[in-house]
């Protein structure tokens, strides 16, 4: 008796183990191809398909599974749609996604606070806050302080931390401690950890490789020392040849050198 | 056996495999496509569709458009969402090779409960979209000097006392603007309240608020006891983020902290604050003898926490003491008026939200306010003590319908014992007086109810009602209010408002009434506005006002109580228009006619109100010169105040003073009030931190504006005391980090 008990009891966990596996396959290859379209509409600053592959990610939610990562990902495309508002210079653009973007992904950190990306990306969505309400500097100032300081203890080496620090000095003016010079190293630490980072899951966010680069060849650029601008092309065919779809590296950050080089 | 579980093992592991194929080449897939519009039929871009369960589902594009196929058969339901508007969930049956069409309109979700509800005459800053002023614009406010209050004052309605942080509004008395901060009612949110010739300066720092909605009449039935005006403060719930702010200026210091926990369910908040004069007096001059000369301490801080995922409970204390000695020549007696004021607040507040539409706020608070005032006979010590509990609750009972209703009871206690002159123009040292050791007390019971209905997307009206029980005098009083507002289009709106607002008199007149029958005094309420606003980049307001008041305090002469036998009105026009162009330049302009008369407190006739101002300008404009410099400037003309002049006097041999014979109530006024202002501030990195430097000119053409009239020992010369914000230099720097 005890036998068949053993034998039924087996039988049923492994009924279920399948379930799961097929739920836990089913989710990831959802998040993967949305991963990808994400990808896609990112590097084309494409707001219709952000649009659309917000609402993939939204879709995923109706699994149950890993929500606070879904809704990282959701933040993360309200983020794009936000610097989509920037380019075109639509304030409430950037104001609704910016702060739908900070909604959700503190519902994300709330389920799951020991994610370091969750703060790196709070951080960038509040600096977007900067394009609309500079009134509230010193807040501003402090939320992207504080969320800074918690990727910090979570993960020092993040690249997505680095990078966004280099960002942050690039654009910085040097009176306020920022400039070229300031963010070189920092991307260059970012592209460092770049190289040989691998993230734990395939589902998990891997973006920024090709963002450092780019930034990097930007501040050589800016910072324009001997041999600066011949180690910026170096950098742009690096970016080049792990994205060749960026239109932020092979628009943007190629007219900046091509200027520079003319001059 | 091992054969049978592995028999078992592969057939389990087989079953979904075969399923997938069959699924694959052997069912039939569904369409479902449809239109998804807003209001007026507008093609809606970005909807998510979702078969609730699934991940089947589609977004739509720029015409609204969606088509998705499907696999699943049977009873669904269908999701639908998109950023700012409703969700809508419809019931669908899914038949193998029946296609389904829907089409579909959804709403824009309305004003959560939490939001600020726009009123005629309000305000407001937050979330609310009528956003017309905020902590940055109250901080860089030139002559404003950061104080809320001070800020208020150049806008449409409102008047300083005393170019301190008291105001007036719409002609009423001081007394007839309520604070409330967090639900508690804040009786004394000032240092140097009350004192002579200075200046008195608002507790309430403008950064720890989180929404601002300042009403000038026609306000909601939750707001109850107060006859003209409202300022409703919201603080953040929970710190924003850990960090420190520290400031040095030319007359004062301040340490702020705010801490929030990595779990952010807690959070703490700390401030400390210390008034010193001497640099101050230094480098502009004195223009009165001080002794002491003015000096304040202020230590506060809050306490947050989260209760679930909904609730929170956030702890509130301030205390703050000031003192100061002014030198001052009466016709009876020269030498200092010295005033000593101890305040003490607290508040619990409770929130939690026990369904997605439901809200319910608590709170207990309690506020001690002591003081010392000494001046010639003059000897006494004033206790006031308030404790209130208030209990709220909101519910979104429809897309269309809000309710929110609530109950508060208030305790109120005045002590005041002392030595007090026994004719007000004799206050020598051996003037005839009275010892005094007076306690009364009170309760407050207050009920009300409010529904905010939205006839349609463009008209609504919050009709409600609130009823007030008196333990001291046992009079109730009945306030039905509504207020509504038509959205002509996307830019042009109407507003209005009318109602009944009831207010108690202060204790100290119960005191001095016969067997404490005073009735609140009452005012009735109309108003209508029209506003132009295109997105917070241009905003033009006009309203006008009628007041009708009676039942207000008198003195009256035959028995020498006071009654309620007074009367009134107060009728004007309010006109604003501000500007915001390209991040770089914010001004404003506003104007007030007013023509406010009444019959109250000693004045027997019908006659101009204390602050019966005429006509009323502010222009207030501020520049971004680069991202780091920023100038502003103040421009305030104004009528002056009514006074009561004296026409003669008298010699009384007994007391061998002359007893002042006085003209019409407030017959005369000061001469016009104006005064400019100017400042910039500097923002730049020290030691690497945010740090901002600013710099302040008030009254940069050291105008003499007068704070009131005195007489010499006969009333034969009328001396004129002139303010003592004459020309001011301050500089400040701050420090986050």
């Amino acid at each position: 008796m005890k036998h068949k008990i053993s034998v039924i009891a087996f039988l049923v966990m492994t009924l279920l183990i399948n379930i799961s596996i097929k739920a836990g396959s089913d989710f990831d290859k959802a998040m993967m191809k949305a991963k990808k379209n994400l990808k896609e509409a990112m590097d084309k600053s494409d707001e219709t398909k952000l649009i659309k592959v917000r609402g993939q990610f939204e879709r995923i939610l109706q699994l149950k599974k890993d929500i606070w990562l879904v809704n990282y990902y959701i933040a993360l495309s309200d983020y794009g749609l936000s610097m989509t508002g920037m380019a075109s210079n639509k304030s409430d653009v950037i104001k609704k996604y910016t702060l739908s973007g900070i909604d959700v992904i503190n519902k994300s950190i709330d389920e799951n606070p020991e994610f370091a990306d969750s703060y790196v990306l709070l951080e960038n969505l509040n600096f977007n806050r900067w394009q609309y309400e500079q009134d509230k500097m010193q807040e501003i100032i402090s939320a992207t302080q504080s969320a800074d300081d918690a990727a910090k203890k979570l993960d020092p080496n993040n690249p997505r931390l680095l990078l966004t620090n280099g960002i942050a000095s690039y654009y910085t003016p040097e009176a306020f401690g920022g400039g070229a010079k300031v963010a070189i190293p920092q991307l260059e630490k970012s592209i460092d950890v770049f190289k040989t980072r691998k993230e734990k899951k395939d589902i998990y966010p891997d973006w920024g490789y090709d963002l450092a680069l780019g930034y990097m060849a930007l501040s050589l650029i800016k910072r324009d020392d001997d041999g600066d601008i011949k180690s910026a092309k170096s950098y742009i065919d690096q970016a080049v040849k792990i994205n060749p779809e960026s239109d932020f590296i092979s628009k943007y950050v190629m007219k900046q050198y091509k200027e520079a080089e003319k001059e | 056996m091992k054969k049978i579980i592995l028999f078992f093992l592969l057939i389990i592991n087989a079953v979904p495999a075969y399923t997938q194929d069959t699924d694959s080449t052997e069912s039939e897939l569904t369409l479902i496509s449809g239109y998804v519009r807003g209001e007026r039929d507008k093609p809606l871009e970005g909807v998510n569709i979702v078969i609730k369960g699934t991940i089947d589902g589609s977004t739509t594009d720029k015409k609204g458009y969606f088509e998705f196929e499907t696999e699943e058969k049977g009873n669904h339901k269908l999701l639908f969402t998109l950023q700012e508007y409703e969700s809508k969930t419809i019931d669908i049956e899914i038949i193998p090779g029946q296609n389904i069409n829907i089409d579909l309109i959804i709403r824009k979700e309305e004003a959560k409960t939490e939001e600020i509800i726009v009123t005629a005459s309000s305000f407001t800053s937050g979330s609310n979209n009528a956003v017309t002023l905020t902590p940055l614009e109250i901080v860089r406010i030139p002559g404003a000097d950061a104080d809320i209050y001070r800020a208020i004052t150049t806008f449409p309605g409102s008047n300083q006392v005393d170019e301190g942080s008291r105001i007036t509004v719409r002609g009423g008395n001081p007394d007839e603007v309520l604070t409330y901060i967090d639900l508690a009612s804040l009786y004394n949110p000032f240092l140097f309240d009350q004192t002579f010739n200075v200046s008195s300066y608002s507790t309430i720092n403008p950064w720890g608020l989180k929404g601002i909605n300042f009403t000038s009449g026609g306000f909601s039935a939750k707001y109850g006891n107060v006859l003209s005006a409202v300022l409703d403060l919201k603080s953040y719930d929970m710190p924003q983020s850990t960090g420190m702010f520290a400031w040095m200026g030319l007359a004062n210091a301040s340490l702020d902290g705010v801490y929030l926990s990595k779990e952010r369910n807690f959070g703490a908040t700390f401030s400390l604050g210390k008034l010193f004069l001497e640099p101050y007096f230094a480098i502009n001059g004195k223009y009165s003898e001080y002794s002491p000369i003015p000096q304040s301490n202020q230590l506060g801080g809050t306490l947050s926490h989260k209760i679930g995922k909904t609730g929170i409970i956030k702890m509130y204390a301030n205390y703050n003491d000031d003192k100061v000695g002014i030198y001052n020549e009466s016709p009876t007696f020269d030498g200092y008026f010295n005033s000593s004021t101890k305040n003490i607040f607290s508040n619990i507040k409770l929130t939690v939200a026990p369904s997605s539409s439901t809200l319910l706020n608590a709170g207990i608070s309690f506020s001690g306010n002591n003081r010392d005032i000494s001046y010639g006979i003059i000897s006494t010590k004033t206790d006031n003590t308030y404790s209130k509990a208030r209990v709220e609750f909101t519910k979104n009972l429809t897309s269309k319908i809000d309710i929110n209703t609530g109950a508060e009871y208030e305790y109120t206690g005045y002590d005041l014992s002392g030595i007090v002159p026994l004719y007000s123009f004799n206050i020598g040292n051996n003037a005839p007086s009275l010892n005094l050791d007076i306690s009364e007390k009170t309760g407050r019971l207050g009920i009300y109810a409010e529904s905010q209905i939205k006839f349609s997307d463009r008209f609504f009206a919050i009709p409600g009602i609130r009823a007030d029980y008196l333990t001291i005098s046992g009079n109730i009083s009945y306030d039905p209010r509504i207020s509504f507002g038509y959205q002509i289009n996307n830019l042009n709106s109407v507003r209005g408002a009318a109602g009944i607002y009831h207010q108690y008199p202060k204790l100290d007149y119960f005191v001095r009434s016969p067997e404490n029958k005073l009735n609140p005094e009452e005012a009735v309420h109309y108003i209508l506005g029209y506003e132009y606003n295109n997105d917070n980049k241009l905003i033009f307001r006009v309203e006008g006002f009628y007041k009708d008041y009676k039942d207000l305090v008198l003195y009256n002469r035959r028995d020498l109580y006071y009654r309620s036998e007074g009367d009134g009105y107060a009728a004007g026009v309010d006109v604003f228009l501000k500007a915001k162009i390209a991040n770089k330049f914010t001004g404003w302009i506003s104007y007030s006619y007013l023509d406010s008369k009444r019959k109250q407190y000693e004045s027997q006739n019908t006659a101009p109100s204390n602050y019966d101002i005429t006509n009323n300008l502010s222009v207030v404009g501020s520049y971004n010169l680069s991202s780091q410099i920023v100038f502003g400037a103040t421009v305030k003309l104004s009528t002056g105040k009514p006074y009561t002049p004296v026409t003669g006097s008298y010699y009384d041999k007994e007391q061998g003073v002359y007893v002042p014979e006085y003209g019409a109530t407030n017959s005369a006024r000061f001469p016009v009030y104006s005064r400019v202002d100017m400042n910039a501030q500097y923002i730049f990195s020290l030691l690497g931190k945010f740090a901002v430097a600013v710099i302040a000119l008030n009254n940069i053409f050291n105008q003499n504006n007068i704070y009131d009239y005195t007489y010499n020992y006969n009333y034969t010369e009328q001396k004129e005391i002139i303010t003592n914000n004459r020309r001011t230099l301050y500089v400040g720097l701050g420090l986050q980090f």
